[in-house]
């Protein structure tokens, strides 16, 4: 079984990679590590980059997951290999670019493209934004899933994702403490849903909440707060269309062994108990 | 705070009694949308609870704020303090103290000509407290009131046992228990209730009102927010004839050692941490 130990960076093709530059800097809140020609590295926490914009397509993206080491990569590729998986073993300067020491790529059954990475660096320094948003990290990430069922076998049988909570047919799995690292959302095709980066207080969600409505950025869900993992939250659109979320006070599953899934039906309050509605924004079986 | 009394001379914030145009289509109001519980109909006047206390609110044609006073002597220690310096007070008639649901009270007015019922034993009920919409309140919470003259205001708050814990511009918070304030004075043009504030039970409630509201298409004046001296967390919603009724939570306590008082900016950051703004409330907003 494949042993992912936490989700560490995405990375996402821009057309414009200044508009993108823009929207991390002065609106999400980030820390700019590095600036090269044509990729923009950005800080949330206190690894060396959690979030990496790459001059191209946007529908080029990809999900980094950290694993223990060498040895379980190698594993991991066999594994893969094994189920059909075509398994890309990353060259040194595509290692050198992601800031890590050695990783391989495939694609979910959906056909997301997934990395699992060893070593990925950390920084001396610490996380200093550009804005106080009051982020305390990257945390979790919303995934397109053509067949939330298939999927969810996928992440629990071959990785070791566990699901916390289901909505609907929806998955929220954990591969850690955290309630969820991996949340799958029903669409019609391979993507990146959300990026989640974690705040220090509801005030950081509120505060958010009127500074993105006086810069104009799309609120596109909330605040509001989560029945199943407990967050307070802020959906918002920045450039691409990509959504990202802030929120504070995911709970952390404390029993291992005797956690179970709760059901919460498909319906708005089961997305959010203070009743806030999706604007511009498909609630995930849609 | 206690004026070298053992006790306190005034403890609480009791009852706001509100002047209504139309009292039938306000009481469903408060009972339908805010959620209070309604009780009694007496003496043209609706009583609405909302926590162990007989009665909160009164909606009538009379508007007062009701302050409960330790025992009968305290009563006449701020009666005869109110009244040296220059205060209007008089005693209440047993009809007026039926109105209320006090025993014995002084009815007083304050320099901007508010009127402020100084109580003795306000009613309490043996009865929990039922609303009849889930809005989460817990308490009775605080008043905001208008003052057109607030040196001689504050002299009236301070001669009944009242503390400043902060000021926002001449915006005065006062204190009469461990929390940071029960009553906020606001300089304005006018006289009046500003607010009346019920407590709900966390920062949840507050959201979920905030949406109600929304989809009640009732206008918030403003929030959800927070209040930077008082870390109070507020939503202010418009009730019947433009009072403004508020759900608030996690209101700093004042602590056990004395401070001097704070001095904010009147701006916005002092008057909303969030970033909320009331766009059409003077007391509320902060000149641009």
């Amino acid at each position: 079984m494949i042993q992912l130990k936490d989700v560490s960076y995405v990375r996402l093709g821009s057309p414009d990679l200044e508009s993108a530059e823009n929207f991390a800097i002065a609106c999400l809140g980030l820390q700019i590590a590095e600036r090269g020609k044509k990729e923009l590295y950005l800080r949330s926490d206190d690894r060396a980059h959690t979030l990496c914009y790459s001059e191209g397509d946007a529908r080029s993206q990809a999900v980094g997951f950290e694993v223990e080491d060498e040895a379980s990569l190698q594993e991991a590729a066999s594994t893969l290999e094994s189920l059909g998986h075509a398994v890309h073993a990353g060259t040194a300067q595509e290692a050198e670019q992601r800031k890590v020491r050695t990783f391989i790529g495939f694609r979910d059954p959906t056909g997301n493209h997934i990395e699992l990475v060893v070593r990925p660096e950390r920084s001396g320094r610490r996380y200093f934004a550009s804005r106080d948003a009051g982020i305390t990290g990257f945390s979790h990430i919303g995934l397109n899933s053509t067949d939330p069922a298939r999927d969810e076998r996928f992440w629990t049988q071959v990785c070791n994702a566990r699901v916390s909570d289901r909505i609907g047919d929806i998955p929220l799995m954990r591969v850690n403490a955290i309630h969820h690292t991996i949340a799958l959302v029903r669409a019609p095709s391979a993507g990146i849903q959300h990026i989640n980066h974690q705040v220090e207080s509801s005030d950081d969600v509120l505060r958010s909440y009127y500074f993105l409505n006086e810069k104009r950025v799309p609120i596109v869900f909330g605040p509001g707060r989560h029945p199943t993992s407990g967050a307070r939250f802020l959906y918002f659109r920045g450039p691409d269309g990509m959504i990202f979320e802030y929120s504070v006070g995911v709970v952390e599953i404390a029993d291992e062994a005797t956690h179970r899934p709760r059901q919460f039906g498909f319906e708005p309050t089961s997305f959010c108990m203070w009743g806030a509605k999706p604007a511009g924004m498909t609630l995930p079986n849609n | 705070m206690n004026n070298g009394h053992a006790t306190p001379l005034i403890t609480s914030v009791c009852y706001v009694r509100l002047a209504v145009s139309e009292l039938h289509g306000s009481a469903r109001f408060m009972s339908d949308i805010f959620g209070l519980q309604r009780v009694a109909d007496q003496d043209g006047e609706i009583a609405f609870r909302s926590d162990h206390r007989y009665r909160t609110v009164s909606l009538g044609s009379h508007e007062s704020v009701g302050i409960e006073v330790w025992d009968d002597e305290a009563l006449e220690t701020v009666g005869k303090r109110l009244r040296d310096l220059g205060f209007a007070v008089k005693d209440a008639e047993p009809a007026e103290c039926r109105r209320r649901y006090v025993q014995s009270a002084l009815l007083a007015e304050d320099a901007s000509k508010n009127r402020i019922d100084l109580v003795v034993r306000p009613s309490h009920s043996g009865r929990r407290y039922f609303p009849s919409r889930d809005a989460g309140i817990v308490q009775f919470h605080s008043v905001g009131l208008r003052t057109t003259d607030h040196v001689r205001d504050m002299a009236f708050w301070k001669a009944i046992g009242a503390g400043v814990s902060d000021w926002v511009g001449d915006i005065a918070y006062l204190r009469i228990d461990g929390m940071h304030h029960r009553i906020a004075l606001y300089p304005s043009k006018r006289n009046g209730l500003l607010y009346a504030a019920f407590e709900v039970e966390a920062l949840d409630q507050i959201m979920q009102n905030s949406y109600f509201m929304q989809e009640s298409q009732i206008r918030i004046v403003q929030g959800p927010g927070r209040e930077a001296a008082s870390r109070q967390i507020f939503l202010h919603v418009e009730g019947p004839d433009g009072l403004i009724l508020s759900y608030v939570n996690g209101m700093a306590e004042y602590g056990d050692k004395p401070r001097l008082a704070r001095q904010f900016p009147l701006t916005a950051t002092s008057l909303c941490d969030w970033g909320s703004e009331s766009s059409d409330v003077p007391e509320l907003s902060a000149p641009v």
